[in-house]
């Protein structure tokens, strides 16, 4: 999956906070850093440090949330750099993703504009936006919410002028090189271009969240 | 069960939060003030982590259709009524730091908080009967879920108690007087302290900190910053001495907590809170520290700040 050298110092290891390290592996959005990211988080769920709460990868980075009261957070840096120094032979066995396809009726409020603005037809849009796969970079903004890249270029847009208040749960939508489902009604400056049934985030499921960091993605028009 | 009879402006129940869903953007939530709200537990004779009301902004009153222990933390008047009659607090003379009392069936409670306080919890043995989701009774206000149907607490809503813990001995029979876990007497009525003219708080170095030379953090830590009124369970934001990461110092998204001091372009600073996002692409200057955090959490808008640099 990889092919991409390893970095050739040791990645950075910053606290964030006193039950936090995030290992810093590159400083842009970019498929290869984040498959990076993605080994490393993997290595660091199977060695199942103790005292480690709960990972959270992101663009870039990792971040090891720990309890202090159960380990030192030098004793969990200690473990986070051995790891994180280990030879990467994750090309040897890439880690097998989950493909999971979202259906979408493409009737957002925003598809004509984004049809305008971009240059293409409706269709072409929508061919555009269900035509690839994507990756799930990161959750958050809010519970449940996917960044999902990359976007077809001829689709990048940037965000809105005047932010919405409130769009909509189950709400796809685009905006710079990546596209996301809103998962609660929510306020959001991204383009509407439809809206699908899944229930995205459900905090009365187990997992809650529909969708995993390291994820891949895919669109399916629904007539 | 707990009749609200008068709702006080900003109310939630709230525990510990959420100790895992940081991976897919839920955030930890819980408490504002994670001490004060213990201690309200430990004054209610609750284990640690019962569900119990944050309360904010004003007055209101509660009516107990059974007898309870309650535990109030946070300076308030506080005024039980045995025959359910609303006793209003007399102001700045009624206030004290904590209160541990036993309200009979049928008494009304009501509580005065001191304006110059933020948050006061109030537990009650047992703790509050709210439904567990992914493991906490949390408020997330923002998601519409969790604690009394994701929602403040409006006049008339009837709060049901648990039966989590509680050694339910020597309660002293008198009405207004301690619950185990309270101190030995009862609270003084007094006028709250002055507060000092800012309050310091303590911080970490921030996963971004090497991206702030060293006249910014000079005046970032010279401050002093005040609490602006833009300021929510999400974060609290602050006004003061603009401070600027170097040219470039553009960054992806990427794990945030609640106490992370995160800077964005105008310069002045957001401190996250327990219900702020998990991730964030502004950098962050400083963590403040757990403990500290709890007393930020109680600073009302216009409340002056300085940071203390970290050691070393």
């Amino acid at each position: 999956m990889t092919g991409a050298a390893p970095p050739a110092s040791p990645p950075a290891i910053v606290p964030l906070g006193e039950e936090g390290w995030t290992v810093v592996l590159g400083d842009r959005v970019d498929p290869e850093v984040h498959c990076r990211v993605a080994g490393l988080a993997e290595r660091l769920a199977a060695a199942a440090l103790p005292g480690v709460v709960e990972l959270v990868p992101a663009y870039a980075a990792v971040t090891v949330f720990f309890d202090a009261e159960q380990v030192s957070a030098e004793a969990v840096r200690r473990a986070i750099a051995r790891i994180a120094a280990a030879p990467n032979n994750e090309a040897a066995a890439p880690a097998p993703s989950r493909l999971v396809s979202i259906p979408v009726r493409y009737d957002g409020p925003d598809l004509a504009d984004v049809a305008s603005r971009t240059g293409l037809p409706a269709d072409e849009v929508i061919c555009r936006h269900a035509g690839r796969e994507y990756e799930v970079y990161l959750l958050g903004f809010a519970p449940g919410f996917a960044y999902l890249g990359d976007l077809d270029p001829a689709l990048v847009l940037p965000r809105r002028s005047s932010p919405r208040t409130r769009v909509p749960a189950g709400s796809v939508a685009i905006a710079g090189a990546q596209t996301a489902v809103y998962p609660l009604a929510t306020p959001g400056g991204w383009h509407l271009i439809g809206s699908t049934p899944l229930v995205m985030f459900d905090p009365s499921r187990d997992p809650a969240a529909l969708l995993r960091a390291g994820d891949r993605v895919r669109f399916v028009p629904e007539r | 069960m707990i009749e609200v009879l008068t709702a006080p402006p900003f109310a939630t129940i709230q525990d510990a939060g959420w100790r895992t869903g940081r991976a897919w953007g839920l955030p930890v939530s819980g408490a504002m003030d994670r001490a004060s709200y213990a201690r309200a537990n430990a004054l209610a004779d609750n284990p640690r982590g019962a569900a119990a009301i944050e309360w904010a902004l004003g007055a209101g009153t509660l009516r107990f259709t059974e007898a309870a222990v309650v535990g109030v933390r946070g300076w308030a008047d506080v005024r039980v009524d045995a025959a359910g009659q609303s006793t209003p607090g007399t102001g700045d003379a009624g206030f004290a730091p904590e209160h541990a009392l036993r309200v009979p069936t049928g008494g009304v409670l009501t509580i005065t908080p001191d304006p110059r306080w933020r948050f006061i919890y109030v537990a009650v043995q047992g703790g509050i009967d709210v439904p567990l989701l992914m493991r906490s009774r949390s408020t997330y206000l923002p998601g519409g879920f969790g604690g009394f149907e994701g929602r403040r607490l409006r006049t008339g809503d009837r709060l049901a108690l648990g039966n989590s813990g509680g050694s339910g001995t020597a309660v002293r029979g008198d009405g207004t007087t301690e619950a185990p876990g309270a101190s030995p007497s009862a609270p003084a009525r007094t006028p709250a302290p002055a507060l000092a003219d800012h309050l310091e708080v303590r911080v970490t170095r921030g996963p971004q900190w090497e991206r702030f030379d060293a006249a910014a953090r000079a005046a970032f830590f010279a401050g002093p910053y005040t609490v602006t009124p833009a300021s929510d369970r999400m974060g609290y934001r602050l006004a003061g001495p603009v401070v600027l990461p170097r040219e470039g110092s553009t960054l992806p998204s990427e794990a945030a907590c609640p106490g992370a001091i995160q800077i964005p372009d105008g310069g002045q600073p957001i401190v996250l809170m327990p219900d702020g996002p998990t991730v964030g692409g502004y950098p962050k200057l400083a963590v403040v520290v757990r403990a500290d955090l709890d007393r930020l959490a109680q600073c009302v808008p216009g409340a002056a700040v300085r940071f203390l640099p970290p050691a070393g």
